[in-house]
């Protein structure tokens, strides 16, 4: 895809999530922040998903690690935004010592030990009760300012790690670092023969994919007030951002941005149109597109213009 | 390739027409009780959230028969907004906050469990909407100082005294207890609130633990259970646990003269998946189809919504989940009709001054927003059904041992 078309998209996706409060609807505005939330996530699992090719389902465990650090920081009296960033630190480190464990694993075998991870630490949380709260779940003190100011304070903050995400992934893919991964997703092997550092890079990625996740969990928890184990290490949320990055376009920048928010207005839509089968409908939605896309609907677009 | 192209994209099209379309604000309509309801019609709690849907379905029936509510000495028109939360939490706050700002209700209803209930009366708290939820019973939810939080249900502590009372009258023997509980909200609260009313009543602690959610195999805690001979096997948790629970006991030969698992009698699914399993099992639960309440409700009388539910050719009884939300819109309605208005913070302030009388049993909301706690009936499977053991008022049997 060329760059400045890269650039608009970008660009445009940004100023569409920003603009959301001129509607003055704060349900839009929760929306967008959804979209971001999700896109933050999406441009996350692009790092091990898109770029190094490792099919990690471990984003839930690092939004829920995210989420319970964070809180934890903030009831115990950090500032907020402070504790994002710790909540964020903790999952990076979280990730370098769990990723040299699982990095060794390939394949399936590194998607079932990555699931494994948001199943242990859900566990942990629900077991660890004198820390987490347990199956109680965690009260976090609700920001005050009144529902509109808070609408817009977290769509804010949620476009902010969207930006800083989007930043490291331009980094990432100039860098020695992206023809790495690449390399690793082509052929690991031969990667390594050639003098790819392979389990450095690879460690790398999965501690980019988990950092940013680990803060917006933590600015998730924040919004939200009020997180518990099963929801927090949600498996559902660990399938549903991979389908976002390869709906969008794995490996690619503005890819996981689109295939986020594609995801997430359409289950809006579909979910608000058909009550009763909403979620067989998606299921179809999903099937068809990843059947007839791909390359996910950047590949389309690539499509489009070979044809013309 | 360009066939495969024009569809997706009048998919697109089409989606964001629909988009557009589902974010219009409704025109403003004349003065009419909005009540939202996010409810979980799929998903994990599906049974409950249903359950849920046809209690507002019967309260909307008979108000609507009686040509709507009176606020101010106008009848006014009541409207019921209900949308399916899938069991999701993210859902579930997405939810509250669009039937907030899009669809302006007055008041909303909490869907199912603690912690959902939670999750909506923390975004209802900012907008300062009232919330009644009418199934959740931990303290937990209502420790948090919110002002719009009520809940129609009784304190935990309520059902397990009224527990300890039958089985140490009647079955003086009972001596030692072994407590499973679920690691969740209210599993976990009621678990530890029979410990308490265990300890207070001299029958001694053998066995303590909780199971993490989605346990499938409760052969190591059951074995535990079994090597310290209790006397009474407590267990709390979801009705799907307790039944493949009260499975592996009968596998393992885990067994007691009292085997309580709450809430699982008080509902008939439980006494159906489990056959002669579920016999002389016993529970609390906050309400049964064998009390009877004459009210000033829109039912009129506990006889009449089990009647009312009969007609509508639901299955078997209707059980505390039916009940509770039943009486949360009376809740409201009477709210309503006390304030005479529809002003939220009057709606509030008329809510935490009730005091009704409804066919589910008193309503007086406590100072943190719960019901006030009274005598909670006690239940035990008999011959495939639940019978009430207590309150003596309404007694229908007396408690038997598991065999």
């Amino acid at each position: 895809m060329a760059s400045h078309w890269r650039r608009i998209g970008i660009g445009l996706w940004l100023l569409g999530v920003a603009a959301a409060p001129l509607s003055g609807d704060n349900y839009v505005i929760k929306i967008a922040t959804f979209v971001a939330f999700y896109g933050a996530l999406a441009l996350s699992w692009n790092f091990i998903g898109g770029y190094a090719g490792y099919p990690s389902f471990a984003t839930a465990a690092f939004v829920g690690l995210g989420s319970y650090a964070g809180a934890l920081c903030q009831n115990a009296g950090v500032p907020m935004v402070l504790s994002w960033g710790l909540a964020a630190g903790v999952t990076a480190i979280a990730a370098a010592a769990l990723g040299f464990v699982v990095l060794r694993l390939r394949g399936h075998y590194f998607a079932i030990g990555s699931i494994a991870l948001v199943e242990i630490l859900s566990l942990i949380a629900s077991w660890w009760s004198g820390l987490t709260g347990g199956g109680e779940g965690l009260n976090v003190t609700i920001l005050p300012g009144g529902p509109v100011f808070i609408a817009r304070f977290f769509l804010y903050a949620m476009l902010a790690i969207v930006v800083l995400a989007l930043v490291a992934t331009v980094l990432v893919e100039r860098g020695r670092l992206g023809f790495g991964l690449r390399c690793i997703a082509q052929n690991e092997d031969a990667a390594e023969m050639v003098g790819v550092p392979t389990t450095l890079y690879k460690v790398l990625a999965f501690v980019l994919s988990g950092v940013f996740c680990g803060a917006a969990g933590a600015a998730y928890a924040s919004w939200v007030a009020y997180i518990a184990p099963t929801d927090a290490f949600s498996i559902l949320l660990t399938v549903k951002v991979p389908v976002m990055v390869l709906l969008g376009g794995p490996g690619t920048v503005f890819g996981p941005l689109l295939g986020s928010s594609a995801l997430v207005l359409l289950e809006e839509t579909v979910w608000a149109r058909f009550l009763e089968f909403h979620q067989a409908i998606l299921g179809a939605v999903i099937v068809a597109l990843i059947f007839f896309l791909p390359g996910g609907l950047l590949g389309l677009a690539g499509r489009v213009r070979k044809s013309a | 390739m360009s066939l495969f192209l024009s569809r997706p994209r009048r998919q697109w099209a089409a989606c964001l027409l629909a988009l557009t379309a589902a974010l219009a604000v409704p025109a403003v309509q004349a003065q009419t009780l909005k009540i939202g309801a996010p409810l979980a019609l799929t998903g994990g709690l599906a049974d409950e959230g249903k359950k849920q849907q046809v209690a507002y379905d019967m309260w909307l029936k008979r108000v609507n028969a009686a040509g709507g509510i009176t606020v101010g000495g106008k009848k006014v028109k009541v409207e019921l907004i209900t949308y399916d939360y899938q069991t999701n939490e993210q859902r579930a706050s997405q939810i509250a906050e669009k039937l907030i700002t899009q669809d302006k209700v007055d008041v909303l209803t909490a869907p199912f469990g603690s912690g959902h209930t939670k999750v909506v009366a923390g975004v209802a708290e900012r907008y300062g909407v009232p919330v009644v939820a009418s199934v959740a019973s931990s303290e937990s939810v209502f420790n948090q100082g919110y002002k719009f939080l009520f809940g129609t249900l009784a304190p935990n502590g309520g059902l397990t005294d009224a527990l300890v009372k039958v089985v140490t009258k009647q079955m003086p023997t009972v001596k030692k207890i072994a407590l499973l509980g679920r690691e969740d909200v209210f599993p976990k609260s009621m678990a530890a609130s029979m410990a308490d009313a265990a300890k207070r009543a001299g029958i001694e602690i053998v066995y303590n633990e909780l199971y993490p959610v989605s346990t499938m195999d409760f052969s190591s805690p059951l074995s535990k259970m079994r090597s310290v001979k209790p006397d009474w096997i407590f267990m709390s948790g979801y009705t799907k646990d307790l039944i493949l629970a009260r499975k592996q006991m009968a596998d393992l030969g885990v067994t007691a003269p009292v085997i309580t698992m709450i809430t699982g009698p008080a509902y008939r699914e439980f006494a159906e998946a489990l056959g002669p399993l579920a016999e002389n099992v016993t529970s609390a639960t906050w309400w049964s189809p064998a009390v009877s309440f004459k009210s000033d409700d829109v039912f009129g009388s506990t006889q009449a919504f089990v009647d009312d539910f009969r007609a509508r050719g639901e299955k078997g009884e209707p059980d505390y989940v039916h009940a509770s939300a039943a009486a949360a819109l009376i809740a409201v309605q009477k709210a309503a009709e006390i304030a005479g208005s529809l002003d939220k913070t009057k709606l509030r302030d008329a809510l935490a001054a009730l005091e009704l009388k409804t066919f589910y049993g008193p309503i007086d909301f406590t100072g943190n927003g719960m019901n006030a706690a009274r005598e909670l009936p006690i239940i035990q499977v008999q011959g495939g059904r639940a019978v009430v053991l207590a309150p003596e008022a309404i007694r229908q049997s007396t408690l038997r041992a598991v065999k």
